[in-house]
């Protein structure tokens, strides 16, 4: 060993307990910035020598610490499965918000839902049968009549318009999801650069993984771990990232072009081909927005009120068809419907109180036989009421499952979020203590430098002075 | 493995405590406001099927209601028409009798044919009584009067259905009266046997039997009439008292679905509140303390 060994050993420890400081400062710096993951300094002991030829006999100490890295203790596992419960928190939360909008629109129980425009309806045409005579009670059956067609009308211009904001809304994440998948591709680049010269990308790769965790939320998919730590993002088995090339997603059709019951699929751009996504918001935002046979909600509830609008105009046209209106021409019907388009958007009431058929054919001129049949038309096993609380009540249990499921991967998601948390979050109390112990053992290392310089001291200055 | 605990994961938990702590409240805070127990259809979806079903009797059973108390009115002005009828006719009778009298000089009897004929118009102009514009005993014909003024009347309602009113969803009652079975129709008429007697009278001789048998005869149709009205008046007070039942079991009903019972409400209320506050509590103090509070 040599004469100043120790020198160095205590000048190791002084740089080693230094380092430690800092990352216990970076760490206590971050102990709030989201998606920081806590650091280690990585040290070991250096051994002794090799023994030489002419050393055999002295025992050797080893010569001191080395600082071989700053360590991310991150966890691969519990990133993915914070990545995994939230694709599928994002995509049962777009589900739930959308049907809770279509449930919103129903407007029941209450007093301005389409079964309270449906029973005063009813009622109008017994109020009208009491007095045929008169016009008061004919026109209050004809607003009766508008109010549930505009009703109906109303809620499917509604559904049209959540149709194209939810459309709109997984358009933009869609945009997100190429903007990450840039961000993180940018990202592989720089972070094998500065491993490959030997820096420090700690830093660098929890954004990286801030910026996988939104595609996930996004699109779901899978990342993958590269050799060189750059990461690969796949979608559906399809690459999104791979190293440092992107290939970017989009939807079919445009914002502008397509309307309710069009076909939404997510495409990859170039080169082109369909994505099939793995969950997150786009996969929930296509699901609610796919064609009723494919099994989307808003088409589904659309339908619905098309299904509604004919069994009303078709049960009551079939008894009005039999009556006599008050022009005296027959076989006429009460609801129009528009040859095309929707029929919650083509059903239409008449316009003026002549076109109603009270009185049944061939009978005294205020016979109210057709509006009394007519206005039991409610009560059936297939009437329009029926029908409707058919609706309500389907309408009501998909949202009320979409709610469960949206609790239940939100719960998975937090405790996700949670498990991860408390691997990489940064812990004050574990911060102090390791600072302490960095302040004691350069302090000590400092100790050893001064008693080593002493002892050198002593050998050169006081040595050999024998007589003078 | 051991769960780590650091102070962000206590932040976390905190945060999440005191976001359902604080959900909890208000939507128990929106149930104690409004008492809705079902606000959307996915809060119970059973519950709401139940509710909209009970809403849509509620309404037919209101129109029920105003369809009988509009039929009452009916059948009360049908009731009136009939007891002036009767008063009439009892008079008519008293006058045929008294006519009867062999005593009686020609100027006694040319005097009850003129109070018969004026009696007559009477009667016609009772029969032809009108509710709310409409004739009462002419069925749902809409001609002006319900017996032309011709000698003998005729009656305009042959062959036209009756007017009804739905009571409920299986009930119509009649609410007019059968103008032709009250009053006849031309010479088989009350009209035709009254004016046939003052005829006889005004001929110098005493109205033969058959003429006063078809009087009788008339006078028992109307009364008839006019006991068929009270049992359908009896009839539709039935059905509004069961209407008015039925207002209030079906009430009952709605709110026992979509109301919340106001006592466990204000009590989960304040028990959740009292929840909500000791988390803040027991949040605030588990937050405070770090290392360094110990630390010189």
């Amino acid at each position: 060993m040599s004469t100043f060994g120790a020198l160095n050993t205590a000048y190791r420890g002084l740089t080693a307990a230094q380092q430690g400081m800092n990352v216990a400062g970076q760490n206590i710096a971050n102990a709030a910035t989201e998606g920081y993951t806590r650091q280690r300094v990585q040290q070991s002991a250096i051994g002794a020598p090799a023994p030489g030829m002419f050393t055999s006999g002295t025992v050797q100490t080893g010569q001191g610490v080395s600082v071989d890295a700053i360590a991310r203790l991150g966890s691969s596992v519990l990133d993915a499965s914070v990545r995994s419960a939230s694709a599928q928190a994002g995509y049962a939360g777009m589900r739930s918000t959308a049907l809770q909008g279509i449930e919103g629109i129903l407007q029941e129980p209450g007093d301005n839902g389409i079964s309270a425009a449906l029973q005063g309806f009813w009622s109008a045409w017994q109020g009208a049968a009491n007095q045929p005579s008169e016009d008061g009670p004919k026109g209050l059956l004809l607003n009766a009549a508008n109010s549930l067609t505009n009703k109906i009308s109303s809620a499917y211009q509604s559904l049209q318009g959540q149709w194209s904001s939810v459309r709109a809304q997984a358009s933009d994440a869609v945009d997100a999801v190429n903007a990450a998948a840039s961000q993180v591709a940018a990202y592989n680049a720089t972070i094998r650069s500065t491993l490959n010269a030997g820096g420090n990308a700690n830093e660098l790769i929890d954004a990286r993984a801030k910026l996988t965790d939104t595609i996930s939320r996004l699109a779901g998919g899978t990342v993958r771990e590269q050799p060189d730590r750059t990461v690969d993002v796949h979608i559906g088995g399809n690459a999104l990232v791979m190293g440092t090339s992107v290939r970017e997603l989009e939807l079919s059709g445009s914002q502008a072009g397509d309307a309710l019951g069009a076909t939404v699929q997510l495409l990859w751009k170039n080169p082109p081909g369909v994505a099939s996504s793995d969950g997150g918001e786009i996969a929930g935002a296509l699901s609610v927005l796919a064609p009723a046979a494919s099994g989307g909600a808003i088409a589904a509830a659309a339908e619905s009120y098309n299904k509604l609008a004919g069994a009303l105009a078709t049960a009551v046209n079939a008894v009005h068809r039999t009556g006599e209106t008050g022009t005296g021409a027959t076989n006429a019907d009460f609801f129009s419907l528009s040859a095309t388009g929707p029929a919650a958007l083509g059903i239409k009431a008449p316009t003026s109180t002549d076109d109603i058929a009270l009185k049944a054919q061939n009978s005294g001129a205020l016979d109210t036989g057709i509006a009394d049949q007519i206005s039991q038309l409610g009560t059936g096993a297939a009437s329009p009421d029926k029908i409707w609380s058919g609706i309500v009540t389907g309408i009501g249990v998909q949202s009320r499952g979409a709610q469960q499921a949206e609790a239940l991967t939100s719960a998975a998601q937090a405790s996700a979020v949670t498990g991860r948390a408390s691997q990489a979050s940064v812990s004050l109390d574990e911060e102090n203590v390791n600072l302490l112990t960095n302040q004691h053992a350069y302090q000590a290392a400092a100790r050893v430098m001064t008693a080593v310089d002493e002892a050198l001291d002593v050998l050169i200055n006081r040595t050999g002075l024998v007589g003078r | 493995m051991l769960n780590r605990v650091t102070n962000l994961t206590m932040n976390l938990a905190a945060q999440r405590t005191l976001q359902t702590q604080q959900a909890k409240l208000a939507e128990l805070q929106d149930k104690a406001t409004s008492l809705n127990k079902i606000s959307r259809p996915s809060d119970d979806p059973a519950a709401t099927a139940q509710a909209l079903a009970t809403r849509s009797l509620q309404a037919a059973n209101a129109q029920y209601g105003r369809n009988i108390d509009d039929g009452n009115t009916w059948l009360t002005a049908a009731d009136s028409a009939l007891e002036q009828a009767t008063n009439v006719m009892r008079r008519v009778k008293d006058l045929a009798v008294m006519a009867g009298n062999d005593a009686l000089p020609q100027s006694g009897k040319d005097a009850i044919a003129l109070e018969l004929k004026s009696l007559n118009q009477d009667l016609v102009s009772i029969a032809n009584s009108k509710h709310l514009g409409r004739n009462i005993f002419a069925g749902n014909s809409d001609a002006d009067v319900s017996f032309s003024n011709t000698v003998p009347p005729t009656y305009n309602g042959t062959g036209i259905s009756a007017v009804e009113r739905r009571i409920s969803a299986t009930q119509t009652v009649r609410v007019d009266a059968d103008g032709e079975e009250i009053f006849g129709n031309g010479a088989g008429s009350v009209f035709a046997a009254v004016q046939s007697i003052a005829d006889t009278l005004t001929g110098g001789s005493a109205p033969g039997v058959a003429q006063l048998t078809k009087l009788d005869d008339g006078f028992k149709n109307i009364v008839n009439g006019r006991a068929e009205i009270g049992t359908r008046q009896a009839q539709l007070e039935r059905a509004g008292n069961l209407n008015t039942e039925m207002e209030a079991s079906l009430d009952a009903q709605r709110t026992g679905i979509e109301k919340a019972d106001l006592g466990s409400v204000i009590m989960d209320l304040k028990l959740q509140e009292t929840n909500y506050q000791v988390a803040l509590a027991a949040t605030a103090k588990v937050l405070q303390p770090t290392l360094m509070d110990f630390l010189r």
